[in-house]
C-alpha cells in the first residue's frame, strides 16, 4: 500500500501476484500519511459483486494505519481481486492469482446493489501478464 | 446626536463573522474535533500536519492544521470532484484562521473521512518557505 505524498496517487504494489494454494499475502500500509484496507470483493462485504472463487473466504482488513499490516493465507485456486475501501474510486484495486485456475479468468458476479466503478475495474492487470510474470507493478 | 454610535454600533455588530474565537492555537475552540479521532487516521500528517475539523460541516470542512508546536498553519477545504458540478455550490465556508498567505489547490485520490477524489483548496497562514513546518 503506497501513496504520494499530497495523496494524489494511491496504489497496492505489486498490483497483481501469483502465489501457490496455501501461500500467505501480507500487505503493510507503507504510506506515512494515509490509511488503507485490503478488501475482497464480496457480498458478504458491503454486498460487492463476487470476484473471487465461490466458496473461499472473504477479508476485510479495516483501516490500516501508517505501518501496520494484515495478512490472509490463500488455500482455494481461483483469481481474488480485492480494493481498498476510501480509494476504490481513485482505482486502488489489487489481483491475486492462486495456483493456474482452471479457466483463468476472474469471477464475477452481476447485478450487484454496488458494482465494481469502470475505475477500478480497468486497473485489474490481466490474469494472463501475471500467471506469464508472478508479479505485475503498477505501470 | 446619541442615537448615531448606537445605530453604529448595531451595524458593526452585525457585520461581525460569526466565527470570532481565536483559532491560532491547537486545539481549536468549539465543535472541532482532532480528525484522528473521528476517523483512522494518522493524527499528523506530513505536508498538512494536525487537522481538526467540526464534523457538522463535513465533508468541505474548514479543516484547520497545526504544526508541531500546535500553530495554526493552514485552513483546508476538501470539495469532492462530483460535487464540482453545474448543479452544486460551496458558499459561505468559514474561514477563521485570519490572513492568507497563498493558496494551493490539488487532487486528493480519498482519505477516511472524505472517502472519494477531492480536491484540497489549502489557504496558507504561513510563507512558503514555513510549508516545511508540517512537511514531516
Amino acid at each position: 500500500m503506497r501513496g504520494k505524498d499530497d495523496g494524489a496517487h494511491v496504489w497496492f504494489d505489486p498490483i497483481g501476484i501469483r502465489v501457490s494454494p496455501g501461500q500467505m499475502v501480507r500487505w503493510t500500509n507503507r504510506d506515512p500519511g494515509n490509511s488503507h484496507t485490503t478488501t475482497s470483493y464480496h457480498p458478504a462485504i458491503f454486498e460487492r459483486p463476487l470476484r473471487m472463487p465461490p466458496g473461499a473466504r472473504p477479508w476485510n482488513s479495516d483501516y490500516l494505519l501508517p505501518g501496520q499490516s494484515f495478512s490472509v493465507t490463500f488455500d482455494r485456486e481461483g483469481v481474488y481481486d480485492y480494493y481498498c475501501v476510501p480509494h476504490e474510486h481513485a482505482g486502488m484495486v489489487g489481483r491475486i492469482v492462486v495456483g493456474m485456475p482452471t479457466p483463468p479468468a476472474p469471477s464475477a458476479e452481476a447485478g450487484s446493489a454496488n458494482p465494481v466503478p469502470e475505475v477500478a475495474l480497468s486497473a485489474f492487470p490481466p490474469v494472463e501478464e501475471i500467471l506469464a510474470k508472478g508479479i505485475v507493478r503498477r505501470a | 446626536m446619541k442615537t448615531i454610535p448606537i445605530a453604529l454600533t448595531l451595524m458593526l455588530a452585525g457585520s461581525v463573522p460569526a466565527f470570532t474565537q481565536d483559532v491560532t492555537k491547537s486545539p481549536p475552540p468549539g465543535a472541532f474535533k482532532a480528525v484522528s479521532s473521528l476517523v483512522k487516521l494518522p493524527d499528523f500528517l506530513p505536508g498538512m500536519g494536525q487537522l481538526f475539523v467540526d464534523p457538522a460541516t463535513l465533508p468541505a470542512g474548514p479543516f484547520l492544521a497545526y504544526d508541531h508546536d500546535g500553530k495554526l498553519v493552514s485552513t483546508v477545504f476538501m470539495l469532492p470532484i462530483k460535487d464540482l458540478s453545474p448543479d452544486k455550490r460551496f458558499d459561505d465556508l468559514a474561514a477563521p484562521g485570519g490572513v492568507v498567505d497563498h493558496v494551493s489547490v490539488y487532487y486528493n485520490a480519498g482519505h477516511p473521512g472524505v472517502e472519494e477524489p477531492h480536491a484540497h483548496v489549502v489557504l496558507w497562514h504561513v510563507s512558503k518557505a514555513d510549508e516545511a513546518r508540517v512537511a514531516k
